[in-house]
Order: C-alpha cells, then sequence, then structure tokens
C-alpha cells in the first residue's frame, strides 16, 4: 500500500490524522450539550368557579321537588269545582223543585237544602226525603267518592304525566343549563386566546360551528358561519378555537352528544 | 421516568447494538486512514510540485546536459519527478549515442520509450492512495446508513412489545443508529474533497511532465 518514497511522511501525517479526530471529538463533546434535560411536564390545570361533574346529577332532585307542590296547586281547584257545584244548583231547586227532583245527578250533594223543602211542602217532602236518601246515598256519596276516586287518579295520573313531563323538562332544563354553562366556558376559553387587535374597534360579530370529541379536542376544522366582515377578525378567532384545545366539557355522555355540533357566537369586543 | 437521561457521546456508542458497533468501528478506522493518506498526499503532491519547479528552473537555465545528468546520478537520493524522467530519457541516449550505425530515429524512439516508462511510474507514485480516497468518499455514507438502518430496525423492533408507543422508546435508539452516520459522513466528506483536490494536483503535474517529454525530445534531436 505505502509507496517508498512516503516513508518520511508516515508518522508525521498519523499524527496530523489523529489530531484532527481529537479536535473532532473535542468538538463534538463540548459544543453540544449531550446531557438532555426534559423540562418537567407542565400540567395544564384549568381552575373552575364550579364543579360541573357534581352538578349534572345535583340539579335534578331540587327541581322535582318544586314541580310536585305545582300539580298539588292545580288539584286544589280541582276539587272545589264540586264544591262550587253544589252552590249553584241552590237557585234551580228553590223555584222548580221537580226539576231538582228530575236532575238527580244535579242535587247529589244537596245535603243543606233539605230542610228548606221540607219546610215548603210536605207533600214533597216524604218524596223529597226518599229521594234525599237516594240522593244522599247514591248521588251524594258514590258521586262524591267515585268522582273523588276519578279525580284522584286522575289527579294522580295528571300527576305521574305531568311528573314525567317535569322531569323530562327539567332534566332538559339541567342539561340546558348545563350546556349554557359549558357553552359559556368554551366561549370563556376561546375569548382568552382571541387576539382582539386583530378585530377593530366597532363590535364585530361572528358564528363558528365546531364538532367537539368526548376528549375536548375539536374533530375538524371550525367551520365559519357567520363572518364578522373582517377576514383577519375571523382568522384570529379561528386560531384562538385551535388553540383552546381542550376544550372544557361535561363528563355525561348524553350531554357530549349535543356538543358534537356546537354553534358558538362570539363578539370579541365584548367583554 | 427519568428526569435527565444520559445521553452522552460515549452513552450513545456504548448502548448501540453490536453492527452498529462493528459500523462505527470501521468507518473510525476508514476515517483515520483516509485522514493519515490525505497529510500523506498533501506533502508527497507538494514536494512533487516543488521539486519540478526546482528541475525546470535548473534545466531552462542552460548549462551541460551531461553535467546535470551527473548530478542527478550520483545525488543518493533516487531521482523523483521531472529528474527521473529526464534521467531516464538521457541515459537511454547516452547508451545509444555510444553504438555506432544508429539511425537517429531510432535513438530518439528509444529515448522517448524510457522516458515513457519513467513518466509512468511516476504517475503510478502520484496517483497512490487516490483510488482509496475515492471508495471511502463514495461508500463510507453507505456504511454508515447502513449502521443507522439497522439500528433504527431494531428501535423500532423493541416498540412492537409495547402497548402504547412513545417517542421516548424509540429516541435513543435512532440517536444512537444516527451516530453512525455521522461517523461515516464525517469520513466521507474531507476524501471527497481530497480527491478532487488531489486529481487535479496529479493532472496539472502530468501535464507538467509531458510537456518536458516532448521539449526534452525536440533537444536531444536537436543535438543527434
Amino acid at each position: 500500500m505505502l509507496r517508498q518514497r512516503e516513508n518520511s511522511e508516515l508518522f508525521k501525517a498519523g499524527v496530523l490524522s489523529i489530531s484532527v479526530h481529537a479536535v473532532l471529538l473535542g468538538a463534538l463533546l463540548f459544543s453540544f450539550n449531550w446531557k438532555t434535560t426534559h423540562p418537567v411536564s407542565i400540567a395544564e390545570v384549568e381552575l373552575w368557579d364550579s364543579l360541573p361533574s357534581e352538578h349534572v346529577q345535583e340539579p335534578l332532585p331540587p327541581i322535582e321537588p318544586i314541580i310536585q307542590p305545582e300539580p298539588i296547586v292545580k288539584e286544589m281547584p280541582k276539587p272545589e269545582p264540586p264544591i262550587e257545584q253544589v252552590v249553584e244548583p241552590e237557585p234551580e231547586p228553590k223555584p222548580q223543585v221537580d226539576i231538582v227532583i228530575k236532575k238527580k245527578p244535579v242535587e247529589k250533594p244537596v245535603k243543606k237544602e233539605t230542610p228548606k223543602d221540607i219546610k215548603k211542602s210536605d207533600a214533597l217532602a216524604e218524596l223529597q226525603k226518599e229521594l234525599m236518601q237516594d240522593a244522599l246515598q247514591k248521588p251524594q256519596k258514590q258521586p262524591s267518592d267515585e268522582a273523588l276516586k276519578k279525580l284522584q287518579q286522575e289527579s294522580l295520573n295528571e300527576d305521574k304525566a305531568e311528573a314525567d313531563q317535569k322531569n323530562l323538562t327539567a332534566k332538559a332544563a339541567a342539561n340546558a343549563s348545563e350546556m349554557g354553562e359549558f357553552t359559556n366556558k368554551i366561549k370563556a376559553k376561546i375569548r382568552g386566546n382571541v387576539n382582539k387587535s386583530l378585530c377593530g374597534d366597532g363590535k364585530p360579530e361572528l358564528k363558528f360551528e365546531i364538532g367537539l370529541l368526548p376528549t375536548g379536542e375539536l374533530s375538524g376544522t371550525p367551520k365559519l358561519i357567520k363572518s364578522s366582515g373582517n377576514a383577519a377578525c375571523d382568522d384570529a378567532v379561528e386560531r384562538a378555537i385551535m388553540a383552546s384545545e381542550p376544550l372544557p366539557l361535561p363528563t355525561d355522555a348524553a350531554l357530549l352528544l349535543q356538543f358534537r355540533n356546537l354553534k358558538l357566537t362570539f363578539r370579541p369586543n365584548d367583554s | 421516568m427519568n428526569a435527565s437521561s444520559d445521553m452522552s457521546f460515549f452513552t450513545l456508542i456504548a448502548g448501540a447494538s453490536l453492527p452498529v458497533q462493528l459500523v462505527m468501528l470501521i468507518l473510525i478506522i476508514t476515517s483515520l486512514f483516509s485522514w493519515w493518506y490525505i497529510f500523506i498526499k498533501v506533502a508527497t503532491i507538494k514536494r512533487a510540485e516543488r521539486d519540478a519547479e526546482d528541475f525546470e528552473n535548473t534545466f531552462w537555465t542552460g548549462g551541460d546536459l551531461n553535467k546535470l545528468y551527473e548530478g542527478i546520478a550520483s545525488n543518493r537520493r533516487k531521482p523523483q519527478g521531472m529528474a527521473s524522467i529526464f534521467g531516464a530519457g538521457f541515459k537511454e541516449y547516452a547508451r545509444h549515442k555510444q553504438q555506432v550505425r544508429m539511425e537517429v530515429s531510432d535513438v530518439m524512439e528509444g529515448a522517448r520509450r524510457a522516458m515513457r516508462a519513467a513518466y509512468n511510474r511516476e504517475m503510478d507514485e502520484l496517483d497512490a492512495h487516490l483510488p482509496f480516497l475515492a471508495s471511502v468518499g463514495s461508500v463510507s455514507p453507505y456504511v454508515g446508513l447502513f449502521g443507522t438502518v439497522w439500528g433504527i430496525m431494531n428501535a423500532f423492533r423493541g416498540l412492537s412489545n409495547v402497548a402504547q408507543a412513545t417517542l421516548s422508546q424509540v429516541a435513543p435508539g435512532i440517536a444512537e443508529a444516527l451516530v453512525a452516520t455521522a461517523i461515516g459522513l464525517f469520513a466521507a466528506i474531507p476524501a471527497v474533497i481530497a480527491y478532487n483536490r488531489f486529481a487535479s494536483s496529479v493532472d496539472r503535474l502530468s501535464v507538467r511532465y509531458e510537456s518536458f517529454m516532448e521539449e526534452f525530445t525536440n533537444i536531444l534531436q536537436r543535438k543527434s
């Protein structure tokens, strides 16, 4: 390999070659900071005034008792009408007793009238007594009982139906309030990231439709529904939405469905 | 998990798998040799250029060719470069000149052949180690790449057992593997630069030698 005439250079070249490598190694060791220190993982913490997860279930019981009283309030007038009916028939029997007799069911509650009738006509008294007994026994008791039962049942049914409806509406209301709460949180978080200087001095209003995954991340790019008329402002809000990931979301699975497609209205300049 | 992992140069090399370490060793030895040859070549080519310069000066200042030949032949050192070409040519010419009944064209032809032979030997000396540098320049990046690919293959194979793959599981392996490519490039880049420079220097020297041969032939022809 080596030539005769290179003998004089061999040692010098060898030393130079090794020194070049030593220099490079030194440069590598000193120029690079080989000790890589991983930055302590930064935990992102969101400070919320109230815990949303607990509120999801709590609101329901307190609202139900509030609603149950309502049917009771409605029930009150219902038993009253029979009493009113009792009062109304009074004028009828006075002038025309026959009609009173004919109208058995109307007479049902006529307890207090009996003494008056007896004084007026003795002949009619017996008939009336009989009728009264009938009326007292049958119409008054039965209708009252039956009516009460029916009313109770009806009211119970109504109660149940109403309770169900109220429950549903309560849940819906709770959901709505919950949703509003989280929508506001999402908006607040996004608003913190908006570069307001890009939106000028006016009162721009823009609407974005965003899809959210259960993890709080966006399922796609936000869709601009209504532009503020200022492209820079639209972009600023869009960037803010992207930067706000992960967005706060409720833990309730049913509520999450509503957040899958969310329309948000922004007024960047309103504080 | 470690807050800080030791990623020093030596742990990277020590942590690499055996084939990768082998590749690194080969590349480091190659790099050492290529630099050694580079320094040898730098010295020898510089000396050949200086010798050619000196010889041309003494040759074209005039003077007796016999004396010049005597000086070269009596030198303890073996003549190199242009001096060796001149010595071979003049020796052959003088030998033919002594023989009577020799055609001029034959004498010139003999001297030319002798000079051509000496020129070829000189060129062989000048071209020494250049193929090695060329090989190092073209092959060592591939060798380094081979080491890197091997190391990365191992790094990713280790991932197959893990349910949740994270970058920190692959990163050390890839960093180790990339050291091989770095060493390969470190060996290749100087070799390529040196090869190109030496090739152009040798070309210039060969042109110089050839033009001297032609001119010396003319001088000999005029003398005879």
